[in-house]
């Protein structure tokens, strides 16, 4: 039974179908003279090794060309199969004789559909020792027709040194059709040219088709449509896979140390229900670790550079040519260079940090991750395909709300649209990272690590809030994971992923940091109090704004304008919070930061001033509005086209209240521990 | 490895266990008692039967950062961000519901 990508074609239509068979007797590329001798086509699967096995045999007696009235290539040769010529014919590539491609339906149509004169005289049908279940379900189909068939097995090597050996002769008992081992890549042919040559002399003239093999389908006249066309047809591809089963069974031995058995093991441990998220965990601790401790000393070096060196050489410049003071060098010096070289500071740390989740995803583990997250999602009663979109959303917002569309289902899509702002994104790490160093010192790692388990416990809470509430009619939907197997990564491809992923990263958060910066410094450089303040900046249009909205966040203990003020700015982009800070604080007082550490020094203090001495739970609540509130305008945007704006202003309004909820708890519970 | 049930073919075992929710191709493997590989090979015919739809899932965004990609850009045409390359691949499978099913 044919299948096309328009849908299953019914007997009587395929019959209808039925092409006028190319002929063999043209001269065209691609085409066989039939001049006498035996044509013997290649068939198999693609990936086989089909074609090298064609030009072994072959060698430079062959043309490649389209097939008559296709654009179908097909190769056509000459081979002396022992003391026998025979023309041969490289099939396209094809994986069963239902075809979903032009490709297999002219194998298919070559092989069963045309006038039995016109059909070759024997079929060999290429399987690949590495893959021997899905590559014999072709010979399978082919032996159910009345063809006379050899069974040539390539990549036997590469299946060895994966600890699995073919046994070609109990394939064959399994079959009942020759099979014989071959390596075209090293020219090793000669034992199928005996096979194919003692089969095309021998009279039995097709081989014998499988005792439980279904009966030979193409070009039945009788009518069969809809649900008893399925299932028939899933029917008769059960039958062959049970005979690709059994061939399997009684010819495959595997040996105790396959790379595979190493694989599993690792699996039952990685994809554990219990043991795999704590290995999740200890892995992803291990990632940040690793990020905050090997980049912290470079980051400081640059610190030091871009805020002494560079920053006192850009005023002496100006000094020079008689901007010295001018608002040119507050733009510059304390907006640009401050601003732009905070980001660059964690140049380092970026690329370590994305140079590691590369390795995790290259060996295969970041896959094992989306196992546990999704058991976990599961386990909580949510959809479990949301696990990758909420897992794109810890490298960032915006295409995971676009990643939900991969769910069919519209309130799982709501759901998780409304839950990706709560997974924490690789520009709030940036914030994390220098604010945990200011204050946590060698914990600051833990720290960063502790936001992100937050962040999985927020999604939860979260998930759980609205279906208890808002979406409590939803239905859940199981997802089956094929996982590939671990290997070594490729260091060419980790560089490759790195670069690409840091680049993009500097590219769109340089210009979101200038944009912002520009915009922070002329917002500061416009005073709208006259001079009560007690700082300069905070009489300005952004100070006053962060002032009036600071005592919202007093309650958790960092009511604190500067605070506030790049809270207001991370509402925009999350990239632009460490360095409207350093912008802020340099215009305030431009000596702070003209050497290493100013910027921590100056935050502890003002977290001290808010926080009433208790600095640590203040920081923490900090910290923890900041990955709970609403992670980007362009993430909103997103969201707007997804869901809709009044669904969009319910998420932005729970990121707020749970955020804001969540960091007054912290701050209340913590000042209350000594 | 045990044998293959008489009843029902490896092709509507294997169908069963993804739609009883079995959550890996490996636990599909142990429950069917079939060898992995030959699970792996009815996952891909029925694929092709349109039994049940296969599609790749990136764990991690290409294009990295979140100011990387303020338009989505490097996503598929679902929205999907592209596989970062051609090595491992997370792939997530569905079995399709028949209508009357």
């Amino acid at each position: 039974m044919a299948t096309t990508s328009a849908g299953p074609v019914t007997r009587d239509r395929a019959a209808a179908a039925r092409p006028s068979v190319p002929s063999c007797h043209g001269d065209a590329g691609g085409e066989v003279v039939r001049d006498g001798r035996p044509v013997v086509a290649l068939a198999g699967s693609p990936n086989v090794g089909k074609s090298s096995l064609f030009n072994a045999v072959t060698g430079a007696r062959r043309t490649v060309g389209n097939w008559a009235g296709t654009s179908v290539e097909v190769g056509t040769g000459a081979w002396r199969a022992g003391v026998l010529d025979v023309a041969v014919v490289d099939l396209p590539g094809a994986y069963s004789l239902d075809p979903l491609s032009p490709d297999e339906e002219l194998t298919r149509d070559l092989l069963v559909r045309a006038d039995p004169a016109e059909r070759p005289d024997l079929v060999v049908v290429v399987v690949s020792a590495t893959d021997l279940a899905r590559t014999l379900y072709l010979a399978a189909q082919v032996l159910e027709h009345p063809l006379r068939v050899v069974l040539a097995m390539t990549m036997g090597d590469v299946a060895a040194r994966r600890g699995i050996r073919v046994d070609t002769d109990a394939l064959a008992a399994a079959l009942g059709v020759p099979v014989v081992a071959v390596d075209p890549r090293r020219g090793t042919v000669t034992g199928l040219a005996e096979v194919v040559r003692t089969a095309l002399a021998a009279r039995q003239p097709v081989a014998a088709p499988p005792a439980d093999a279904p009966a030979a389908a193409a070009g039945s006249p009788e009518v069969v449509t809809g649900d008893a066309f399925d299932d028939e047809e899933l029917a008769a591809a059960d039958r062959r896979f049970a005979v690709v089963a059994r061939a399997v069974a009684a010819a495959t031995h595997r040996s105790g140390t396959a790379r595979t058995d190493w694989s599993d093991r690792v699996d039952r441990v990685a994809t554990h229900p219990v043991a795999g998220p704590v290995v999740f965990l200890a892995v992803m601790w291990a990632v940040f670790q690793l990020t905050t401790r090997v980049a912290a000393p470079v980051q400081d070096a640059l610190d030091g550079l871009l805020s002494g060196p560079v920053s006192g050489g850009l005023r002496a410049v100006l000094g020079a040519v008689g901007l010295g003071g001018s608002w040119v060098e507050g733009l510059l010096v304390d907006g640009l260079v401050a601003g732009v070289g905070m980001l660059l500071t964690f140049v380092p740390l970026m690329a370590i940090m994305f140079c590691l989740l590369a390795i995790l995803e290259d060996s295969g583990y970041l896959a094992r991750a989306a196992v546990v997250t999704d058991r976990l999602m599961r386990a909580v009663g949510l959809p479990g395909r949301a696990f990758l979109p909420l897992v794109v959303g810890f490298g960032c917002n915006v295409p995971a709300v676009s990643a939900t569309r991969v769910l069919p289902n519209a309130r799982q899509r709501l759901l998780t649209v409304l839950l990706v702002p709560f997974t924490s994104c690789s520009a709030r790490l940036t914030v994390y990272v220098l604010v945990s160093s200011a204050f946590f010192g060698k914990h600051a790692g833990d720290v960063v690590f502790g936001m992100y388990v937050l962040s999985i416990v927020l999604i939860i809470g979260a998930g759980l809030l609205l279906r208890s509430t808002l979406l409590r009619a939803m239905g859940t939907e199981d997802l089956v994971l094929d996982l590939p197997r671990y290997q070594l990564p490729m260091p060419r491809l980790l560089a490759a992923v790195t670069w690409m992923r840091l680049s993009a990263f500097l590219r769109t958060a340089g210009g979101i940091i200038v944009a912002t910066v520009v915009l922070v410094w002329a917002l500061s450089a416009v005073q709208v109090t006259s001079g009560r303040d007690a700082e300069p900046v905070q009489g300005s249009a952004y100070g006053q704004l962060a002032t009036a909205a600071a005592p919202v966040f007093s309650p958790a203990g960092f009511g604190d304008w500067h605070a506030t003020g790049a809270l207001l700015v991370g509402f925009v982009a999350k990239e632009a919070v460490v360095s409207s800070w350093a912008q802020t604080y340099a215009t305030q007082e431009p000596g702070d930061l003209h050497r290493p550490g100013g910027l921590g020094a100056s935050l502890r203090a003002d977290f001290e001033r808010s926080s009433g001495g208790h600095v640590t739970p203040a920081v923490l609540a900090f910290l923890v509005f900041l990955l709970g509130y609403t992670p980007c305008v362009a993430t909103l945007a997103a969201q707007r086209r997804e869901i809709g704006r009044r669904w969009t202003m319910i998420g932005v309004g729970l990121q707020f209240a749970l955020a804001w909820t969540v960091a007054v708890a912290v701050f209340q519970v913590g000042r209350l521990i000594p | 490895m045990t044998p293959v049930p008489a009843t029902v073919g490896p092709l509507r075992a294997v169908l069963a266990e993804l739609d009883a929710g079995a959550p890996t191709l490996d636990d599909v493997a142990r429950r069917t008692g079939l060898d992995r590989d030959v699970v792996a090979a009815a996952v891909h015919q029925l694929v092709r039967l349109r039994r049940v739809t296969s599609s790749v899932l990136a764990t991690t965004c290409t294009d990295g950062g979140c100011g990387t990609c303020p338009a989505g850009n490097g996503c598929d045409a679902h929205g999907a961000p592209a596989p970062a390359g051609s090595r491992p691949v997370l792939v997530s499978l569905t079995v399709r519901r028949r209508p009357g099913a």
